[in-house]
């Protein structure tokens, strides 16, 4: 997976040629380059070109009025150079071997947004994955102004994230470009990447792009894990919080052959086993845990345009939440305390391989993954067994249609098997999913300016028939400081409609159900509006950013139409989020980062008959994040404080409620401070400084078999103030 | 919240006129010529010497091959900053301030300002 877009410009002082420019055109290849043959090299917004040779050297003669040399070679990077009077030209081109989601990289900026990419991109670079305490992926989006995290109720520890205000299971979940997390996993399924395997994240809201799939309706979050060739030799991470949790994470890089053939060896455990109730309302705050991970990813590069990975990971996972007498191995009896006991086993692969044409203008990549999860649980007196077995592969071809790289055709096939075996209240519920999919897409981009994107996808569904799937992107550079970027289109999604939403078994209400299997749709439109100035001598980014998804079919958890039942139904009416973002992004002083960011979310659907607002949603969020580092980086200080907005409470007919019809706003603030040494660093922070919690997350905590149970109508923190201490060490190669 | 946001804005603000890059008292600059030739040299290299005992700025550069440390007094000295270079693997031939920044400022002069990120940020616009 490479997917970098860092233009490493190495102008070398060298003799002059009068009226031509001579250089080298390299490939990147994992730590060193390669002479890179073929590339396309031309004036900008000329004819004028020529093709590196076996050496990667070229020469091409200089006009008075051209200065922007462009370098262009399917599977890598566009570079455009600003060539100055003389010189030889070293030009280092980043491979992209599986397109799409672009990268930027920059040092030492934590979050920032691509005016390049079609799509509107957020990257979370590893940069801003230190700036948070950052136990796995979920808590990585605690600085994002995008994302928001939530618990999904107050016993089980699970979060959920949301974006664009619409639920995560909306967004397509990807590792490393392939969707993941989904099925089984999507309760927990964010708690199952820790934060140290991660290299960086990419959020992109609004329609994604057709190549990877039909799922996204939101946008799509990827992340990407540590690469077995990079620099790192040795990465070690201790952890430890005030409520008793301890993490262990390691990973290390072995080169077996050079850059050739590497291998990547991940460890992650965590344990929770003391027993907290600091709201003393008779439950756990959060469920006692312990976790073991363990991965092996390769990675074969043989530096001349073919390259294969490879990854397993084996996890086991097991959470004891409920009433504070809970004991692992006690039986779900009204004689014994409320439990919620959860025990998941998975094994996660992938491969996937590119290859460059020699002509430079074709390439080929191939991405799969597979995955067996098993569940047992129980919730109060209720079991839930399930297993999931999921293979998706994806084969992808790019084509230059011109020398230039103006017009670039995606073209591929992709197919997803998925098989749910259930078993809840004496059902056994089962199904398989096999959708076999073509997909096209083009891609115009006449200059560096604009880029427009169009495609198209066919799914043939087992279960679902055969559907369309129409995207589109268009990104105008339109002058100095202005960029816009807008996009429209479909999106589909299996909801599986228990594993899905068997949380909201923590109370006593039982679950009914129209289908235990629907298709979701939706059509989502974005408009983004990106300004970049430079004020007093640094970089200012303000974004203003539109986006509305309407739904045409949706799942809807109805909890206030029936005192006897929480409904699972169809959507019958209207159901749309509207979301409305302003952030700005400044340095007010040197090394201090500044974000401020303002969303406003309108999301209202049908329940019960009634257009209503969705419920225990916040109706608007607020973030500001201030991140300095002192010269050369030895201290870093990070403070992050969420305005979120309030929102409603649902309320079935009848019901003796604690907590109203309503919340109110509430304010969360998280600070860090990082010291860092030669090979080590420490970290020491808090989450929830301000110590704010919901005042009663579980409703009839006092009778937790009785009529009034209810655990699930979770709007604020459950967790308050929470210390924590972590220890990083690293050696890398040099 | 509005007012909230301004309020930080402009206490922000306040602090920019904040003053850079001043060497201060009690710190002794030195500099030297090196054979680095890439820059992920330079970043190592960097990344090695900003932790030396005593290290205030610095500025190392593959580009002009020079590397320039300010350090506190009576922490170090120029021998184990040179040292540290070598220890690395690179050169480290002692210059004065004076040759520092000419053979700096050549290198610019060429017409090869070799700042990444300025480059990135061009193209990008």
């Amino acid at each position: 997976m490479k997917q970098y877009l860092l233009f490493i410009l190495m102008i070398l002082p060298g003799l002059s040629f009068a009226d031509e420019i001579k250089g080298i055109v390299y490939a990147k290849e994992g730590n060193g380059k390669q002479p890179l043959p073929g590339v396309n090299i031309y004036w900008e917004g000329s004819t004028q070109g020529t093709t590196s040779v076996a050496d990667g050297s070229f020469s091409i003669g200089q006009k008075n009025n051209q200065h922007m040399l462009v370098f262009s070679f399917v599977g890598y990077e566009k570079q455009v150079v600003h060539v100055h009077e003389m010189g030889a030209l070293e030009v280092v081109l980043e491979p992209n071997l599986e397109i799409e989601e672009v990268k930027v990289v920059k040092k030492n900026r934590g979050t920032y947004l691509s005016t390049i990419n079609p799509i509107q991109v957020e990257n979370i670079s590893s940069a801003e994955l230190h700036k948070a305490a950052c136990c796995n992926l979920a808590e990585s989006f605690e600085t994002n102004p995008s994302v928001d995290l939530s618990y999904s109720d107050a016993i089980t520890g699970a979060k959920q994230i949301k974006l664009l205000g619409l639920d995560g299971t909306y967004s397509l979940m990807q590792i490393e470009n392939m969707p993941n997390l989904r099925g089984l996993a999507t309760a927990s399924g964010l708690t199952y990447i820790p934060g140290p395997w991660m290299e960086s994240i990419q959020v992109s809201k609004g329609a994604a792009s057709v190549v990877n799939g039909y799922d996204a309706i939101a946008g799509q979050i990827n992340a990407e894990l540590k690469k077995p060739d990079s620099d790192e030799k040795l990465f070690l991470n201790l952890y430890g919080n005030i409520d008793g949790r301890l993490e262990y994470n390691g990973n290390g890089n072995i080169r077996l052959k050079g850059d050739t053939l590497t291998t990547g060896i991940f460890v992650h455990g965590h344990d929770l086993s003391k027993r907290n109730d600091h709201n003393h309302d008779g439950f756990l705050d959060e469920p006692l845990s312990k976790m073991f991970q363990v991965a092996n990813r390769w990675k074969y590069n043989n530096q001349n345009g073919f390259m294969a990975q490879a990854y397993v990971n084996f996890l086991t996972e097991e959470r004891l939440g409920g009433q504070k007498e809970v004991d692992w191995n006690m039986q779900p009896s009204v004689n014994n305390p409320f439990g919620v006991n959860i025990k998941n086993d998975r094994i996660d692969a992938f491969l996937k391989s590119g290859y460059t044409f020699n002509n430079g203008k074709s390439a080929i990549a191939w991405l799969s993954n597979f995955s067996r999860h098993e569940t047992e649980s129980y919730y109060g007196l209720t079991p839930y067994n399930a297993d999931e077995t999921r293979f998706y592969a994806n084969a992808v071809l790019t084509h230059d249609l011109d020398a230039y790289a103006r017009h670039i055709l995606n073209t591929g096939a992709s197919f997803v098997y998925d098989d749910f075996n259930e078993a809840i209240y004496d059902q056994n519920i089962e199904r398989t999913e096999k959708v076999p999919g073509l997909f096209a897409e083009y891609t115009f981009k006449p200059n560096p300016n604009l880029t427009l994107m169009a495609g198209l996808r066919t799914d043939f569904h087992n279960l679902f028939g055969t559907f369309v799937t129409p995207r589109m992107h268009f990104r105008y550079h339109f002058a100095d400081h202005f960029t816009i970027r807008t996009s429209a289109g479909k999106g589909y999604r299996t909801a599986n409609v228990l594993s899905e939403n068997v949380y909201l078994l923590s109370s006593s209400r039982p679950l009914q159900w129209t289908d235990d299997v629907m298709q979701e749709e939706a059509w989502n439109y974005g408009f983004a509006f990106i300004q970049n100035y430079t004020l007093l001598g640094r970089e200012l980014t303000l974004n203003a950013e539109f986006f509305r998804t309407s739904f045409d079919s949706q799942l809807i958890v109805d909890r206030e139409t029936s005192p006897d039942y929480v409904m699972l139904t169809p959507l019958q009416g209207t159901s749309f989020a509207n979301s409305l973002q302003f952030d700005v992004r400044w340095q007010p002083i040197e090394r201090l980062d500044l974000l401020l960011a303002y969303r406003i979310n309108n999301i209202k659907q049908t329940i019960g008959g009634e257009l209503v607002d969705k419920p225990l949603t916040n109706d608007y969020k607020g973030l500001i994040n201030l991140n300095y580092t002192t010269n050369l980086k030895k201290w870093m200080f990070d403070y992050t404080v969420q305005f979120n907005g309030g929102g409603r409470i649902p309320e079935y007919p009848g019901e003796v409620s604690a907590g109203g019809l309503a919340f109110d706003p509430y304010v969360v603030m998280n600070a860090q401070v990082t010291k860092y040494f030669r090979y080590w660093s420490v970290y020491f922070g808090s989450e929830n400084l301000g110590d704010f919690k919901q005042s009663h997350p579980i409703q009839g905590a006092d009778n937790p078999f009785g009529p009034n149970f209810d655990a699930t109508k979770v709007w604020g923190p459950v967790m308050g103030r929470k210390v924590y201490l972590g220890l990083r060490f690293n050696l890398n190669y040099e | 919240m509005k007012k909230l946001l301004i309020l930080t804005i402009v206490l922000l603000a306040g602090f920019a006129t904040h003053p850079l890059y001043a060497q201060k008292k009690g710190n002794k600059v030195v500099c030297f010529k090196s054979n680095m030739d890439c820059s992920d040299c330079e970043k190592t290299l960097s990344e090695y010497l900003k932790f030396e005992k005593g290290v205030k700025d610095l500025k190392v550069d593959h580009v002009s091959n020079t590397i320039m440390v300010e350090y506190k007094e009576g922490k170090s000295s120029d021998e184990n900053m040179a040292k540290a270079v070598e220890k690395k693997g690179y050169k480290a031939e002692k210059i004065s301030q004076e040759e520092y920044k000419k053979i700096v400022a050549h290198a610019k002069e060429a017409g090869h300002d070799h700042d990444h990120e300025q480059h990135q940020e061009r193209e990008h616009k």
